[in-house]
């Protein structure tokens, strides 16, 4: 068979030399195969680092936040004030009124005061 | 998961292994695909240090982008194909005309006694006509016939269709059948 005559029938006589090829694949060697376990260690450790970072910039942002009004005790004083003063604004406690009757006087009524008694009739005068 | 017990593990599922601390998915991607990565690049530079360095820097290249791996888009064989095409294509380039000089030639005479000194002879001989031929060409004809790469991986790596992966391959083999042809007695075929 001639080369023509091969190349015609797709048996082109490449495939020995490709087969010689694939059998002469290099094996990497102890030294690269160490390299290249160091440089994966390397970019993992280094990965886990920055994430530490991150985690410790967030909690660092939280606490001093925290710190700045004085830890978590008054957090949690401020978190029971607000709730109370929610409670009262909506409630208004009957005993309320019973204390000023006692500071005050219960016969006591309140009253406008008109602190510009005379505007009205110096704006109609002109 | 144990090193011994990853050997039916896919690739992309021990890259997530691995960018999740696993030091043992590390060495089972590194013992599956460096053979490859490394004689592909050795084909492609034909320079055994070179395609060291090259071979680490593409695996380099995967422990970096393992975090951010798009898992379905592309196999990780194709992938590192495709990084280790461009990083042999940098250095040619690079160093462009001093290869061919530098490639080992099939010292004649050698030839025909003991089959394993054809062996070396063929691939020795093969080496010397990929390195005639185009850039592109080589690429494609390593990548389908040596290292068995399906013609779409072939045209999703080297940014072509599978119809301009075949015509490389099929340019490609014939001016190796024709760089080739004088060598061929000498390395035990016969026009018959």
């Amino acid at each position: 068979m001639t080369e023509n005559d091969k190349l015609a029938t797709g048996d082109d006589g490449l495939e020995a030399y490709f087969e010689a090829a694939r059998a002469d694949t290099p094996v990497p060697s102890t030294e690269l195969l160490g390299r290249i376990m160091a440089d994966a260690a390397t970019q993992s450790a280094a990965r886990d680092d920055s994430l530490r970072q991150v985690t410790v910039l967030r909690q660092g942002i939280f606490s001093s936040l925290i710190e700045a009004i004085g830890g978590w005790p008054t957090l949690a004083g401020m978190a029971t004030a607000g709730v109370v003063g929610v409670w009262i604004g909506f409630s208004q406690p009957a005993g309320l009124d019973t204390v000023a009757e006692q500071l005050i006087g219960a016969d006591n009524t309140s009253y406008l005061v008109d602190l510009v008694p005379a505007f009205g009739s110096e704006f109609e005068e002109g | 998961m144990p090193f011994d017990a990853m050997n039916d593990t896919p690739d992309e599922a021990l890259l997530v292994l691995y960018a999740n601390g696993d030091p043992d998915a590390a060495k089972a991607l590194m013992m599956r695909l460096t053979p490859r990565v490394l004689g592909y690049a050795t084909r492609l530079l034909s320079d055994r240090a070179e395609a060291e360095d090259v071979a680490q820097e593409a695996m380099l290249r995967l422990w970096k982008i393992a975090p951010d791996w798009r898992q379905g888009e592309a196999k990780v064989s194709t992938w590192l194909y495709r990084v280790v095409t461009n990083l042999c294509t940098d250095r040619l380039r690079k160093k462009r005309g001093v290869g061919l000089d530098e490639v080992a030639e099939p010292e004649d005479g050698r030839a025909s006694v003991a089959q394993g000194m054809i062996e070396n002879e063929r691939a020795l001989a093969l080496r010397a006509a990929l390195e005639t031929l185009p850039e592109r060409q080589r690429q494609a004809v390593i990548l389908r016939h040596i290292e068995g790469v399906a013609n779409p991986e072939i045209a999703q790596l080297m940014d072509i269709s599978v119809e301009a992966v075949e015509s490389l391959t099929a340019r490609g083999k014939r001016a190796l059948t024709a760089a080739l042809a004088d060598r061929r007695k000498d390395l035990g075929y016969r026009d018959d």
